[in-house]
């Protein structure tokens, strides 16, 4: 699972953060010294989805010793909590730099086949419900259109003395993501989660797809 | 237009025709009768020989004349046979009020399928099944069992709840709305919204679109066909406050319900969304007899303060502007009231009603560059009769105002000739504020829309 979304996402031209693979300790170093620290780590199942609910999601790894160490206690963690589950290894992803972070996502409704959603990421979508909907295609005039109808807007354009966002980076993976649609129909859900924001540039962080 | 069977019929037939009141297949044919229709109506029933006066036959196809339009009502395992009938006739328009298809479940619709199959066979058209019927005022044509033909005008009303939509029907009827075409969607198996908006879209006599809608089969068309349509189109949704789907993959997935999706593809598709029946038909009026405003900027007068308030602060939450006039408008409109008054928008004329005072304020307002639409709002008191102020704003309005008037007679008894005035004048008149300044927000809405949403208008 966790691969096809990555793949989808770069194949959309949506820029996501540097990652690799790991499927042991030695492994995962290495990986994190390639990429550079600070790294997070996060499980890689096929059978699990909210890694973080199984202690599967590691933040803020600085050091070799921290990531052989991260490796082997997450694996224990996360085989005492699901049994079951097959384990292939671990994710290595560079830290991102703390920027505004949104969440994009996609559904396939019944009646209108593929809609996208907009919305501030945290308490906003989760508490607020402050997002908005488009039916695809979204063009970059409707993607605009989403991302001023929001109550929060104001924040991305830097209210309060923030620097503004970079509109058209979220604007390109609205769009991006509408042409993914179009091209995958049997995607169901889609959330990049959080998309973090900077004032020049976006990277997507985390994403879940399901499909058919 | 191959709807015209349906909603142009020059001969209809009624199968399922009964000579007991209260029956169906009685009051249609009473209905189809008392309201005017030209064209020729045939009761068929081979239990019959003359119902209502009119010559029964056994079968459509013993009619001796061409038959446009079929509306049957009778019991559901006669159905299949006399849609063949139809069929042979030549018959192109069934509106099957018959129900227990689809709606009752897998067994039902496998029947709908059969039947739907017979139509195509024969290259008919089907309003239905489970349809409460079809009016056309225009050419007195009641094939409904809503009670009495509606006044004629311009609004064209698509529901998809049969009960609903003859309460709806009726209550227009009482508020002295004018409707075109009525029409209850039933199942969709033949005709489905879709259908319904491209036939209206080319109907002359519809010049607007009023819909109830529970859900819209051919999401992505049905965006793409009111899209290209520049006659305002509005909608009631129902199931809004239905929450999204439980199951927590993602989210979106939670986020998404069916409400949300439908929020965004009627912006999408120019189509107002109104919250209740009530603001339905409210902007229905408005739309259906006033200009497009320009803009959002309000101009209001009352004789009472508080309505003016209530007026403005109503304006405010519907994101709509009151702006202040020009200093040679407010010069004019001293002149014209007591140094008690406001000559600040909104216009307080500080009690008085009299003709003077509200077609000039009205007049100076209307000619003021700041002003793109006007709320007139009257409170009716034993000192004034409401009919004069009414006359003050017909007479300006009456065919050089481009710009649209919105009145609020405001105290019920006693308005009722003032009332009937604003109404021949053309005015669109509410007994509240708040239900002017939302019918006035849709004009505005849909004058945005024509800008930014519709295409090739």
């Amino acid at each position: 699972m966790e691969e096809v979304v990555w793949e989808r996402l770069r194949d959309a031209d949506i820029p996501v953060l540097p990652m690799s693979q790991a499927s042991t300790a030695a492994e995962a170093v290495n990986a994190a010294k390639v990429l550079g620290y600070p790294v997070v780590m996060k499980i890689l199942s096929p059978d699990i989805s909210h890694k973080s609910d199984v202690g599967g999601v590691v933040l803020d790894l600085g050091s070799d010793v921290e990531v052989d160490e991260a490796f082997h206690s997450m694996m224990k963690r996360v085989k005492s909590q699901v049994p079951d589950a097959s384990i292939e290894g671990v994710v290595l992803q560079k830290m991102a730099e703390p920027g505004l972070e949104v969440i994009v996502g996609a559904k396939l409704d019944p009646q209108f086949g593929h809609v996208i959603m907009f919305g501030l990421g945290g308490i906003f979508v989760e508490i607020c419900r402050d997002v908005s909907f488009r039916v695809t295609p979204v063009d970059r005039e409707m993607a605009r259109q989403m991302i001023f109808e929001i109550k929060g807007s104001p924040i991305l354009r830097g209210a309060r003395g923030r620097t503004a966002v970079d509109m058209e980076a979220i604007i390109d993976v609205i769009t991006g993501l509408s042409r993914m649609l179009e091209k995958y129909p049997g995607i169901v859900e889609l959330d990049i989660n959080p998309l973090v924001v900077y004032p020049s540039g976006a990277f997507a962080v985390d994403a879940r797809i399901l499909a058919d | 237009m191959t709807l015209k069977s349906i909603f142009e019929p020059n001969s209809i037939a009624v199968v399922g025709a009964s000579a007991s009141p209260g029956k169906w297949g009685n009051t249609i044919l009473k209905n189809l009768l008392d309201g005017g229709f030209k064209g020729k109506v045939y009761p068929v029933n081979p239990r019959e020989k003359e119902i209502l006066g009119q010559t029964c036959y056994p079968s459509v196809l013993d009619i001796p004349e061409q038959v446009d339009l079929a509306v049957i009502s009778v019991p559901s395992s006669l159905v299949f046979a006399v849609t063949e009938e139809c069929g042979k006739k030549g018959i192109k328009g069934i509106i099957m009020i018959t129900a227990g298809f689809s709606e009752t479940g897998d067994e039902g619709r496998q029947l709908e399928d059969k039947l739907i199959e017979i139509v195509e066979r024969y290259g008919m058209r089907l309003m239905g099944p489970n349809t409460l019927g079809v009016v056309n005022s225009k050419i007195g044509m009641n094939a409904s069992i809503i009670s009495r033909l509606p006044d004629p005008g311009g609004i064209s009303f698509i529901t998809q709840s049969g009960t609903l939509g003859l309460a709806l029907a009726d209550w227009t009827m009482e508020m002295g709305l004018g409707l075109h075409i009525v029409v209850s969607t039933g199942n969709k198996a033949n005709i489905d919204d879709v259908d319904l908006l491209e036939y209206l879209d080319e109907d002359p006599d519809t010049n607007v679109i009023a819909m109830y809608v529970e859900g819209v089969n051919r999401g992505r068309e049905f965006i793409n066909v009111a899209k290209r349509i520049s006659k305002p189109i509005l909608a009631v949704k129902a199931g809004r406050t239905e929450s999204g789907s439980k199951a927590v993959f993602s989210h979106t997935g939670s986020l998404a319900g069916s409400d949300e999706v439908y929020s965004a593809a009627f912006k999408q598709a120019g189509i107002i969304r109104v919250e209740d029946i009530d603001d339905l038909f409210d902007s229905a009026l408005a739309l259906s007899v006033q200009p497009a405003p320009k803009g959002k900027r309000v101009g209001i007068i009352s004789n009472g303060g508080g309505a003016s308030i209530i007026a403005s602060d109503a304006c405010e939450r519907m994101g709509l502007d009151i702006p202040e006039l020009e200093p040679e408008t407010r010069e004019r409109i001293k002149e014209l009231v007591s140094g008690f008054a406001s000559a600040r928008n909104p216009v307080d004329t500080a009690g008085l009603a009299a003709y003077d005072v509200y077609n000039g304020i009205v007049s100076q307002m209307l000619l003021d560059p700041n002003i793109d639409a006007m709320i007139v709002i009257y409170v009716h008191t034993v000192m004034w009769d409401a009919s004069i102020p009414a006359r003050a704003i017909v007479d300006i309005h009456r065919g050089k105002c481009t710009k649209p008037v919105i009145a609020c007679w405001m105290g019920g008894a006693g308005t009722e000739k003032g009332v009937d005035i604003l109404k021949e004048g053309g005015l669109p008149n509410y007994p509240v504020p708040e239900r002017a300044v939302k019918a006035l927000a849709s004009l505005v809405q849909h004058h945005g829309f024509i800008e930014k949403v519709k295409e090739g208008v």
